[in-house]
């Protein structure tokens, strides 16, 4: 059978989808029924759009609590598990460090010293309220609008089937899916083709890949590291995925240097500032949320420590430490 | 549940629609799976070739609507040699050599819900001195994240036995058995499982070809299997180890320890280096040589060596290479060698030559 190829863009990033199916019929079906899903969540959980549900739950900071669904109070648990498990190092609330630090500014500059202590102040998971629909919040301080935090919304801020409710306790708090959106976009592009009869190809949004199933032969998807200091997309490394997802975190997607030393994009929400511990990890896992979560707070963690954690996760991985090392549980080089 | 609380997979697993709609096309075998495997074994004592067994066996998976499996699989045993000598002296082969032949065969149902799967089926074989026929009924059933599940079955058996000898004429024996199971993942990379199985049997136990063999007419197994996997993810490979206690109402209670290492290699291949070691008791109707010492008529009495009390180490080694288009092929070899004196604080049977033997299987499997 033929392996059909769908590129596209979305969440800004270059995607594609790859599909053996039996005509070209099949796989567009397949093919256009995982983009929907993916423009679903797009338009579900994207913080540019004034109409999302991560718009409404940040828009409401410091007032009313926000009703949300089943899928968002999933996706609340899972990012809640990623910061127990990381110890804080994986934050929800840490995307209003990007006041601070603007990482387009040119000339580039490091962030004033007040400005980031404010950003400091407005990050903490564990500050963020929720609870079951119609269940009242634990005693919290009266919000200065309207409708408490102690009472779930009434009406106007619901939005879906109430599954629970979520409230940002100050304004200016922001919460954003940027560490799992994409991942939990590509797990369900690829479930959902697999519904239409998929059981050969692969979903690659900007990099994070979720594979569907192995080629008809059986052999593994070979799919390339991207060199963290190489030019024009070169590949340092490939790892054969036969199943499962490959998501990768780096250093090089945004940045800026100054005074000889390199600030990226990612930033810890404890100091606030960027980390340097690696170039890039890459992580194997069974689902992509999995892979994508884990390669972020093993960037976010001194090397001895990541590999610690990622050991412990159980999964494949392959990291560029900040020296350009090369870190694998693979006993044979790649 | 240790799962969820040191790991973030059962937490990624809780999202909706991470896994295809119907988790019965999660669980389910998608492809069918054909696969020929020959059996050569050989077993001696000192200074005797003993028994050997040639058998060829084919085994068929294949999913049909949408949920449903069958399985089946047909096994042909040629046999040629003298049932096992139990004397120290050896004085020749014991009586006339067995040659025989059987057919088996088994036929099994199953069909796939979204928490539950559901098997029924049917098993037959034969030999010219021996006809059995069973059925089996089983149950599984998963949690939501699917770390547990838990088995349940249930499998009946009628056996009718005509020895060539004429000692046997149209015995009888029906046996029951039941199993409770339950498999936990521990974490992504490590599983547990613990079985218990209970058999009943009531009717001809005897061994028709052996002289004076007298055995109780029912025997009670309680075995409790329990088995650990762990996958190290830096070597790529799996530990497995497991441990069995076996209570028999025959007297003949066994405790068997076993470990494989299962590493995958480059192009394609596995190797399974295993070892196996069991201990067991004496029946308490089993009677030391010289035969037929200890005998009283009527009372049960027996000098197989199989129900004396043993120790015995199998060490065995796999290899198996995958080929494109889903063939695989495979070669297992495993040297079985039991002494009296291998049991576990060493007072087993005395009088007893060393038992050895040989199994060579050869395989080819395709899915499909």
């Amino acid at each position: 059978m033929p392996l059909y190829r769908f590129p596209f863009r979305a969440m800004a990033s270059p995607c594609a989808l790859a599909i053996v199916a039996p005509d070209a019929d099949t796989a567009r079906c397949a093919a256009d029924a995982a983009i929907a899903e993916i423009a679903r969540i797009e338009a579900k959980y994207s913080r540019y759009r004034d109409d999302s549900v991560t718009t409404a739950i940040n828009r409401a900071a410091g007032g009313a609590a926000v009703a949300i669904d089943a899928e968002t109070d999933a996706l609340l648990d899972y990012a809640h598990r990623c910061h127990e498990l990381s110890a804080g190092a994986f934050d929800l609330t840490s995307g209003v460090l990007r006041h601070a630090w603007d990482f387009r500014r040119v000339p580039p500059r490091l962030p004033q010293r007040d400005a980031l202590a404010a950003a400091l102040d407005l990050i903490g998971w564990g500050r963020v309220e929720r609870g079951p629909p119609s269940v009242p919040a634990r005693a919290s301080p009266p919000a200065a609008s309207g409708i408490g935090a102690t009472a779930p919304p009434a009406s106007g801020t619901a939005i879906g089937a109430g599954a629970g409710w979520v409230r940002l306790p100050r304004a200016g708090m922001e919460i954003d899916f940027g560490g799992i959106g994409k991942e939990y976009a590509a797990d369900r592009a690829a479930a959902r083709m697999e519904e239409l009869g998929a059981r050969h190809g692969l979903v690659n949004l900007g990099g994070d890949v979720r594979v569907i199933g192995p080629h008809p032969d059986g052999t593994a998807w070979t799919i390339g590291v991207q060199d963290p200091r190489g030019m024009g997309g070169a590949a340092v490394a490939a790892l054969p995925v036969p199943a499962g997802a490959m998501a990768t975190s780096g250093d090089y997607e945004r940045y800026f240097e100054r005074d000889g030393r390199r600030y990226c994009h990612l930033l810890d929400p404890r100091s606030g500032w960027p980390v340097a511990h690696w170039r890039s990890v890459s992580v194997v896992a069974p689902l992509c949320v999995l892979a994508g979560a884990c390669a972020t707070i093993a960037m976010l963690k001194p090397v001895g420590e990541a590999i610690a954690f990622l050991r412990g996760e159980g999964l494949r991985y392959l990291g560029i430490d900040a020296a350009g090392e090369l870190h694998t549980d693979r006993t044979t080089p790649p | 549940m240790a799962a969820t609380e040191r790991t973030l997979l059962a937490a990624a697993l809780a999202l909706p629609g991470m896994l295809p709609a119907g988790a019965a096309a999660q669980a389910m075998p998608e492809g069918g799976l054909f696969s020929a495997k020959y059996l050569y074994y050989r077993d001696w004592q000192p200074g005797a070739n003993r028994m050997t067994v040639e058998a060829p066996s084919f085994y068929v998976l294949a999913p049909f609507a949408q949920s449903w499996t069958v399985e089946g699989s047909l096994t042909f045993d040629a046999v040629s040699g003298a049932s096992p000598l139990y004397f120290n002296v050896l004085s020749g082969a014991s009586g006339e050599g067995i040659h025989d032949f059987r057919k088996a065969g088994d036929l099994k149902f199953s069909k796939y819900f979204d928490r539950w799967i559901v098997g029924a089926g049917a098993v037959i074989s034969s030999e010219d001195d021996y006809l059995s026929r069973g059925g089996v009924f089983d149950l599984r059933w998963f949690t939501e994240d699917r770390n547990t599940t838990l088995a349940f079955s249930f499998g009946g058996a009628a056996d009718v036995i005509n020895s060539t000898n004429g000692i046997a004429e149209n015995e009888r024996r029906n046996t029951v058995e039941f199993l409770f199971g339950i498999t936990q993942a521990l974490s992504p990379t490590a599983i547990i499982q613990s079985n218990l199985t209970y058999s009943y049997g009531h009717g001809y136990f005897n061994d028709p070809y052996k002289s004076f063999d007298t055995r109780p007419d029912y025997r009670r197994i309680t075995a409790w299997l329990t088995r650990y996997n762990q996958f190290f993810p830096t070597l790529d490979a799996t530990l497995k180890v497991g441990y069995r206690y076996l209570d028999d109402s025959f007297g003949a209670n066994s405790n068997m320890v076993e470990a494989a290492w299962v590493q995958p290699l480059p192009s394609g291949f596995t190797v399974t280096p295993n070892l196996r070691y069991l201990s067991q008791d004496a029946a308490w109707f089993y009677f030391n040589p010289p035969f037929p010492s200890g005998r009283v008529p009527d009372q049960p009495y027996t000098t197989d060596t199989r129900l004396s009390a043993f120790g015995a180490v199998t060490a065995g080694l796999l290899v198996a290479k995958a080929l494109p288009d889903g063939w695989t092929v495979d070669l297992k070899y495993e040297f079985y060698r039991q002494k009296s004196a291998w049991k576990l604080g060493g007072d087993g049977s005395p009088g007893l030559l060393p038992f050895s033997a040989n199994w060579i299987q050869a395989g080819v499997a395709k899915a499909f």
